[in-house]
């Protein structure tokens, strides 16, 4: 016998339909008024495609209108309170540093931070002692940010990891986070000796620099990408009191992200160029993707284990695990064994 | 498309004005929440599409087989081809990895080599859930409680977006039957519907992805980098975050609904003020449980066959759910150490001394939290050492006043009496609708810019 169960509706006061549009048109004039720029900034920050066709075509105009009324202003002003403090406020953004980027520039000097003493035979400087890690990045730092700290942990040598992964950020689209201001802050706030950095999940996007957008992967989007990584490193290692190790991407499934991921290789290795002293670029394509081949699986002590996620981009736990390893032979090399683990 | 996405906002009052707009005319509004619907899920993946498809038309032709065969064994057959089509598409997209990858490990300990290549196998978002509807479906029309649906009666029931992706998973015969006449206009529960997705909100962007930036993840991640000040505060933060995540996407997907017109049944109804672990199962994430136990559980025999099979078939059901929930072994052992729980209750069951209620809701309250430590762990090695934080002593590090206010909040208003807080929802629930609708945008708004980087970590049990 046919049973129908409808759940039962819920008590209190019913309204008409008329009433549930009347509710939500209500909810979405006002928030065209007061969040007009934010709808319109999420359009711009997202990738090509209907979705971000559809939502710049409601926020460009509802951006201008809450420009013109300056509501926009009085609703952040009144919900300022609720913001989290992420201390992205400070100097060294990118759009600071572009009028004077990667454009024609008399010939820079050469200096001896060009050179990792080891190329040419030569005892590295022994850098500050190791008490702080900073692992770093956009999606990509994770898992393997927690198996640094995790290795560090175990060895209980007093050594601090701090990690701090960017979700869905890039140094392409700064306007979500400006990677050049993070970095700032996060050598302001932690004073790290190392930083891990991985990241490149999201990249693509095209840049404004010096009054022009740049699209992705030609000389000039690459140059300006290896112009923004570079002022990271300069950050990042600190007048070459600290060390950066830079982890290449591994090449995605996708074809398309490929070619990305093949400019950002370029140009974080431009990038480091002047900086070879103290900064290292720690390979991940050729661990991963050998050739340039894209591979899910990979052996992994002897046994063949699966290394990406299914997204085709990010790294699965087995796979961080394999790209700790030389990781952290990266850091034993400046650092010594003391400490730095072995795995 | 989330809920809370620039996205959703554009896309819904798009939808909820054309969809009351076209409910007179039931065939159009029919292809039109179709297309809605299909859009919907388009944004996360156009090519899962093709398999949402492709389940409601297997489904449905095995449905219109039961109807046209005759003879019990023709027609349980047909069921069973259909279910075991259902739960190939489950099974190959979500356990392929890990069930070759445990098989490999097996076979090679015994010296024999890789029997499959491995794969990264992406998991279609909602397919767990759908394909569980679908399943509800065709099981119910053999038992003869539900009718054969028009095709596009159970394409709107597999694909309706408020419940697509993360449920409630809504039985076939509550749903098809408010597709038969359309929603009356006049009696909509728009008030209701505006505070569930205001709650809803709250619950997930202020309380569950605040206590996860700043109370779990980071201990989770690292246990051995933290005493047991800071993993009890990492658990207790992940019971409260948990709930407040999945519970949360629920309100926001009931009240969404209500909105459209359609009721979808409860799914959590205060879970930790639960005195037992089988109590538990009544409040929390209600319809999957129902599922479990109407699916599983009594065709296993249930509770009629003695003791020893009740008690089998209580862990074979709480395994399933488990790993329902994804394909490791933290899940496995989830659902083990419930089905555990719930078969001493069992046995205990009946006997005359039972815990006074202040000690019964301790009991089963912590019971639950260490549940959850396989549960979150990424894998059972960090579940162990964050087990063994719990009582290796340190500092207090991450307990901050906002932590300990969302903690102590959730559970206080979990325990707390129901009638005065039954009496303001019905109070918010009679606003008039520019009252609703400007509440919900100062709502919208806060949660907005409560939110660091403009981005909102996606639900957990989207993942599921």
């Amino acid at each position: 016998m046919v049973e129908d169960q409808i759940p039962a509706p819920p008590t209190g006061r019913h309204l008409s339909a008329r009433d549930a549009v009347v509710a939500v048109c209500v909810c979405v004039v006002l928030l065209l008024l007061f969040e007009g720029a934010s709808i319109r900034r999420s359009g711009e920050e997202m990738q090509s495609g209907w979705e971000r066709t559809l939502v710049l075509s409601v926020g460009r105009p509802a951006g201008a209108l809450s420009d013109r009324t300056g509501l926009g202003g009085v609703k952040d002003r009144l919900v300022a309170w609720a913001h989290p403090d992420d201390g992205l406020s400070g100097p060294g953004g990118f759009e600071e540093a572009a009028n004077t980027g990667s454009g024609v520039q008399p010939v820079a000097p050469v200096t001896s931070d060009a050179f990792d003493p080891r190329q040419l035979g030569l005892r590295p400087a022994r850098p500050r002692t190791l008490r702080t890690v900073l692992v770093t990045g956009d999606s990509l730092a994770q898992p393997l940010d927690a198996k640094v700290a995790r290795a560090f942990a175990a060895a209980d040598n007093e050594v601090r990891v701090t990690r701090d992964a960017r979700i869905g950020t890039s140094i392409s689209q700064p306007d979500i986070v400006d990677w050049g201001q993070l970095a700032a802050t996060q050598v302001r706030r932690k004073h790290p000796e190392a930083v891990v950095m991985f990241m490149g999940a999201n990249e693509g996007f095209p840049m404004r620099a010096r009054g022009r957008t740049l699209d992705c992967c030609g000389p000039e989007w690459a140059a300006e990408y290896a112009f923004r990584a570079r002022q990271m490193m300069n950050t990042y290692r600190q007048a070459g009191a600290a060390r950066v190790y830079w982890l290449s991407l591994p090449g995605p499934r996708d074809p398309a992200r490929q070619r990305i991921s093949r400019t950002v290789n370029a140009a974080i290795t431009v990038a480091a160029a002047p900086y070879r002293a103290q900064v290292r670029i720690v390979d991940m394509t050729d661990l991963f993707t050998p050739g340039g081949r894209y591979r899910a699986a990979m052996p992994v002590a002897g046994r063949r284990e699966l290394v990406r996620q299914a997204d085709g981009v990010h790294l699965n736990d087995a796979g961080a695990a394999v790209a700790l390893r030389p990781v952290l032979a990266a850091l034993r090399a400046d650092f010594g064994a003391q400490r730095v683990p072995a795995r | 498309m989330v809920f809370p996405s620039v996205e959703f906002a554009v896309f819904f009052p798009v939808v909820l004005g054309l969809s009351w707009l076209l409910m007179p005319r039931p065939r159009a509004w029919k292809a039109f929440i179709i297309a809605a619907s299909y859009l919907f899920y388009a944004a996360a993946d156009v090519r899962f599409c093709a398999l949402l498809a492709a389940v409601t038309l297997v489904n449905q032709v095995g449905a219109t087989l039961v109807g046209r065969v005759s003879g019990d064994r023709a027609k349980n057959a047909v069921v069973t081809v259909t279910v075991g089509l259902d739960l190939l598409a489950l099974g190959f997209f979500k356990y392929y990895g890990f069930f070759v990858s445990n098989v490999d490990e097996v076979l090679r300990d015994v010296g024999l080599g890789a029997p499959a290549p491995l794969l990264a196998v992406a998991l279609p978002v909602g397919l767990s859930f759908f394909t569980f509807q679908a399943i509800s479906y065709i099981v119910d029309v053999r038992r003869g409680i539900c009718e054969r649906a028009t095709t596009v009666d159970l394409a709107i029931y597999l694909s309706f977006f408020p419940h697509l992706v993360a449920g409630p998973i809504v039985r076939a015969r509550e749903f098809l039957p408010q597709l038969r006449t359309p929603r009356d206009p006049r009696d909509v529960a728009v008030g209701a519907g505006v505070m569930l997705i205001i709650f809803g909100l709250v619950k997930k962007v202020v309380i569950a992805d605040f206590l996860a930036r700043n109370a779990v993840d980071p201990v989770f991640a690292v246990p051995e980098a933290y005493g047991a000040p800071d993993a009890w505060t990492a658990l207790l933060g992940y019971a409260v975050q948990i709930y407040c995540d999945f519970s949360g996407y629920t309100d926001i997907a009931i009240g969404l609904a209500l909105l459209m017109g359609f009721i979808f049944p409860q799914n959590f109804d205060r879970p930790y003020r639960s005195l037992s672990i089988r109590e538990f199962w009544r409040r929390w994430h209600m319809t999957l449980s129902r599922y479990l136990r109407d699916f599983i559980y009594i065709p296993l025999g249930g509770n009629r066959e003695g003791q020893a099979k009740t008690i089998r078939n209580l862990m074979i059901t709480m395994i399933l759910g488990g790993l329902w929930h994804g394909a490791a072994w933290g899940f496995v052992l989830w659902g083990a150490l419930h089905g555990a729980a719930l078969a001493l209750e069992h046995l205990r069951r009946g006997r005359a001394q039972s815990l006074p209620p202040a000690a019964a809701w301790l009991f089963t309250f912590l019971f639950v939290c260490l549940a959850w430590i396989p549960f979150r762990a990424p894998n059972l090695d960090t579940a162990w050492a964050f087990t063994q934080r719990l009582v290796t002593p340190g500092p207090a590090t991450l307990l901050t006043p906002g932590i300990a206010v969302a903690i102590i909040g959730v559970l206080a208003l979990q325990v707390a009496p129901e009638r005065p807080l039954d009496a303001l929802r019905e109070r918010l629930v009679a606003l008039p609708a520019v009252a609703l609708g400007a509440s919900l945008a100062v709502a919208v708004a806060l949660v907005a810019a409560a939110v660091p980087g403009n981005a909102v970590p996606p639900f957990i049990y989207f993942q599921f």
